[in-house]
């Protein structure tokens, strides 16, 4: 195992912890990953952080607050390289699945009440790429922990990560799942980036898209196909929505407005 | 002085511990929650059912099984459907694996370092290596079942509406078994050792613990009930009277009263409530434990988790043989589109409630509430108590004792590792003085001066009044000259505190407390005529009391030896032993004044420090000088 003087920050905002947590779960990689470069920074792990010049800075979570805005911001301009892990960092969460459909502010006084909080600015959620430049991204609700240390050895070799390009489908094929759209089930596998190795088929269970979308998808031909097989434009919808985030509403403009 | 712990990630999410006090007095505990707000609640309408399920779990990586468990509960009971054996078994093998895992970590990383006075787990090693290896192997036991149950260890997919998509297969299943077995013996060796320690126990007192109550009248971690440790009960229906959620400001995680009192949830909860009903090694544990102080610590969570654990690990092999025979079912249909209902199972820390109403088979509204939710109030309440009655041994510094009360209600995971920073303020000065006097031999005599009819200028009489309705012995008004005189003849020589307002040139409503010899030149008050009469009567009342009477001698000794200690309660007031009789053991207790004009009310500035010095005397009243 090569050391290395590379400084790395792992940095928790608005979501589950589920990331960091995947690394620290780790047992068999953890200890190589703390001996290859110097985490200065992993708050759930330790509490001896350093806050200084980082070489790499790991972000989960999104970001809600004006707070974590300019923390996020700060972060960054003492990083060589950005880099998201899991959806919320990656594309904003569930928590962003109606981003642009408006009424934010209303389902927070519904859950918080009429009152404003006083503690931090609060907003809808929003990916780390609004506000800092991102190198790279590392999707999944959470991540998958051999995708991520894999990445992470391309990253601090000075590579790009380079996940998969190709959607959960191959992950599938390879595992010889049968096909559940087949079984006229609403299945985003063709829509979703891989690197879960196709968890929920193999569990007969139809992908949710938890590792967001996948980017040369055809989403207009699976949204036909969709239609065709009888769901309603609105489920199909809300269904991408869920883990993809801001970047899911890009791609829905190829559907065309009240399709 | 303000104790800070900053940063206690992973209360879901960010949050940190606050606690500002002046001398003995804790004035504000603040248990902030930072982490930003996602609404999950709210994300959820219009979601079918099972999508639900999905967007949920993800609340919380640490607990994400208990969220899937409780909202299946809630919204199988919603579209009425009842779920086979096999489904319900694999859902408490399931269940049982999140719950090893996480006592696990907790007890051996989180709070052993606490109990043994050691920074951290790594520092446990040198002493404590084999524990911290089982500590592993059981995690790593617990990650197991939660994978092959769940199919991730984080947001597992597998459980869904109406059973699952995969059931474990044989020799998954007997593989754990067999690792139970294994693990078992040296669990029960665990659970001795934290048994072993000796707890702090300065801060106990009584609290109300919830858990829920298993049908089957066994022990165990889902009910459509709670049990309350007032010996009531009530149905998970019912989930609001108990938990009254609310907002507070300086906080994104909503908090719970029940009947405005806070209550613990958790493992403790649990053993306390359903203890009795353990059987085999985790019963010869808690009958070798339990006792009195249960009730009272919460630091005993840990040993409440020991239990579980050794309770967890002992069920396993029976449930794994009675899974086994089972034919896997098919995945259980909703019978309606339309429903209502709560779901509640036990989290590893403490009772978590998913509610939904289901419309045309969508969700129409839902609610959760999270353990630590209802845990924060009386975490609170703790670190109140711990703060206000910290022993000397400690050095005056609460900081790792309010820590290991925060972990030992295992918030969540990380809350381990963060620093608590404590910064100390000056108390405001009449305080301290005022303190020194309460700290005497004797309690003060108060003396509200003021003409009740002229705004500001009654806040002399009404404070007295207030003193008085407190039950305060030593309080007389300005008229009542006699009854202090008297009072003096009876009792010797006692501080006396005239309460007037008075022009000092502080802000409006400030507090000032000054000896009375020094006032005459400082000071404005308004009632100078009666403070001569006052000192006048009081020498003579003082002379009545007789030379050579114990009373005067101990009293003498207070105000004249500066070096002795219990100067200084004279000493703090640059009182002590000038030879001015007049001005020994008597003070002006001032607040300045905004108006004095006729009629019309105290103002607001006044009428607060009215407030802050008979909470003040109030607070010495009941916890004593």
């Amino acid at each position: 195992m090569r050391r290395t003087n590379l400084k790395v920050g792992i940095y928790e905002f608005t979501g589950c912890a589920g990331d960091a947590l995947t690394i620290l779960h780790s047992e068999d990689e953890l200890v190589d990953f703390f001996t290859v470069v110097n985490v200065s920074s992993f708050l759930m792990a330790k509490r001896d952080n350093v806050e200084e010049k980082l070489d790499v800075a790991l972000i989960e979570g999104s970001i809600t607050t004006e707070e974590q805005k300019e923390k996020l911001i700060e972060i960054a301009s003492r990083s060589k390289q950005v880099f998201a892990i899991g959806i919320c960092a990656c594309f904003g969460g569930i928590q962003s699945m109606k981003l642009g459909l408006g009424g934010w502010e209303d389902r927070f006084k519904k859950v918080y009440g009429q009152d404003k909080i006083p503690i931090g600015k609060a907003f809808e959620s929003r990916p780390i790429d609004d506000f800092v430049k991102v190198d790279g991204y590392i999707p999944g609700c959470p991540i998958d922990a051999q995708q991520f240390f894999r990445a992470f050895t391309r990253i601090i070799n000075g590579n790009n990560p380079e996940l998969y390009g190709f959607p959960v489908c191959m992950e599938c094929k390879w595992k010889e799942n049968q096909c559940l759209l087949v079984k006229d089930l609403l299945c985003l596998g063709p829509l979703t980036a891989a690197g879960c190795g196709g968890a929920c088929p193999t569990y007969n269970i139809p992908c949710f898209g938890c590792w967001g979308p996948y980017e040369e998808a055809n989403l207009l031909a699976q949204y036909h196909l969709l239609l065709e097989k009888g769901f309603k434009a609105e489920d199909i919808k809300g269904r991408v929505r869920n883990f993809g985030g801001k970047r899911i509403v890009e791609y829905l403009k190829q559907l065309g407005e009240g399709k | 002085m303000k104790i800070e712990i900053e940063a206690l990630a992973r209360v879901e999410g960010h949050g940190g511990i606050l606690v500002e006090m002046e001398g003995k007095k804790v004035k504000n505990v603040l248990f902030n929650v930072f982490e930003g707000p996602r609404l999950i609640e709210s994300l959820t309408i219009g979601k079918t059912p099972a999508e639900d399920v999905s967007l949920v779990c993800r609340v919380c990586a640490i607990c994400t099984l208990s969220h899937r468990y409780s909202a299946l509960r809630a919204l199988e009971k919603a579209l009425g459907i009842k779920v086979p054996p096999k489904t319900q078994l694999t859902r408490t093998l399931m269940h049982f694996g999140e719950m090893v895992e996480s006592h696990s970590l907790h007890i051996f990383f989180l709070s052993l370092p606490d109990l043994v006075n050691r920074p951290s787990a790594i520092a446990l090693l040198d002493d404590f290596k084999n524990e911290v290896a089982l500590a592993l192997k059981i995690k790593k036991f617990g990650n197991l079942i939660m994978t092959t149950t769940a199919d991730r260890m984080i947001h597992g997919e597998n459980p869904i509406i109406g059973g699952f998509g995969r059931f474990p297969s044989k020799e998954q299943l007997v593989d754990i078994k067999n690792l139970a077995e294994e693990l078992l013996p040296q669990a029960v060796k665990a659970a001795d050792l934290v048994g072993s320690f000796s707890l702090p126990n300065f801060f106990e007192s009584d609290t109300l613990y919830v858990a829920c109550n298993p049908e089957n009248g066994e022990f165990g971690f889902v009910g459509d009930t709670v049990l309350l440790s007032s010996k009531e009960e009530l149905s998970i229906e019912d989930y609001k009277k108990l938990t009254n959620e609310r907002v507070v400001p300086h906080s994104f995680a909503k908090r719970s009263l029940y009947k405005g009192k806070p209550f613990s949830v958790g493992a403790l909860a649990r053993v306390n409530l359903l203890g009795e009903r353990l059987t085999g090694e985790a019963g010869k544990c808690f009958r070798k434990y339990y006792g009195p102080r249960w009730k009272t610590n919460p630091l005993l969570n840990i040993m409440a988790q020991a239990i579980e654990m050794v309770y967890c690990l002992e069920e396993i092999p029976a449930l794994v043989d009675r899974i086994i025979p089972l034919q896997d079912p098919p995945v259980v249909s909703a019978t309606r589109s339309d429903g209502e209902a709560t779901g509640a199972v036990e989290a590893p820390r403490g009772t978590l409630y998913h509610h939904y109403r289901i419309k045309d088979g969508r969700i129409a509204e839902a609610d959760i509430i999270t353990p630590t939710a209802q845990n924060l109030d009386d975490i609170e309440r703790y670190f109140r108590l711990a703060a206000e009655n910290l022993p000397t041994s400690f050095n005056n510094d609460p900081t790792t004792i309010l820590e290991t009360i925060a972990r030992s209600y295992d918030p969540c995971l990380s809350c381990s590792a963060h620093l608590v920073e404590v910064k100390r303020t000056e108390m405001p000065d009449w305080k301290v003085k005022l303190s020194s006097v309460f700290e005497g031999s004797k309690r003060p005599v108060f003396v509200g001066l003021g003409n009740i009819d002229r705004a500001d200028d009654g806040l002399g009489i009404v404070i007295a009044q207030r003193l008085k309705t407190l039950g305060y012995q030593g309080v007389v008004a300005e008229d009542e000259w006699e009854k202090l005189v008297s009072h003096v003849s009876k009792e010797g020589e006692v501080p006396i505190v005239f309460v007037d307002a008075a022009d000092f040139g502080g802000e409006p409503g400030e507090v000032g407390i000054f000896p009375l010899s020094s006032v005459k030149a400082n000071h404005v008050t308004t009632h100078r005529a009666v403070l001569d009469f006052y000192g006048q009567i009081l020498n003579s009342a003082r002379k009545g009391v007789g030379d050579g009477n114990t009373n005067r001698n101990g009293s003498n000794k207070n105000r004249d030896g500066n070096g002795n200690t219990d100067s200084s309660r004279d000493g703090n007031c640059n009182d002590a032993g000038n030879g001015n009789s007049d001005g020994n053991g008597r003070y002006l207790l001032a607040i300045q004044p905004s108006s004095t004009e006729f009629s019309s009310e105290i103002s607001p500035a006044v009428s607060r420090a009215v407030d802050q010095v008979t909470e003040f005397v109030s607070d010495f009243l009941q916890n004593g000088a």
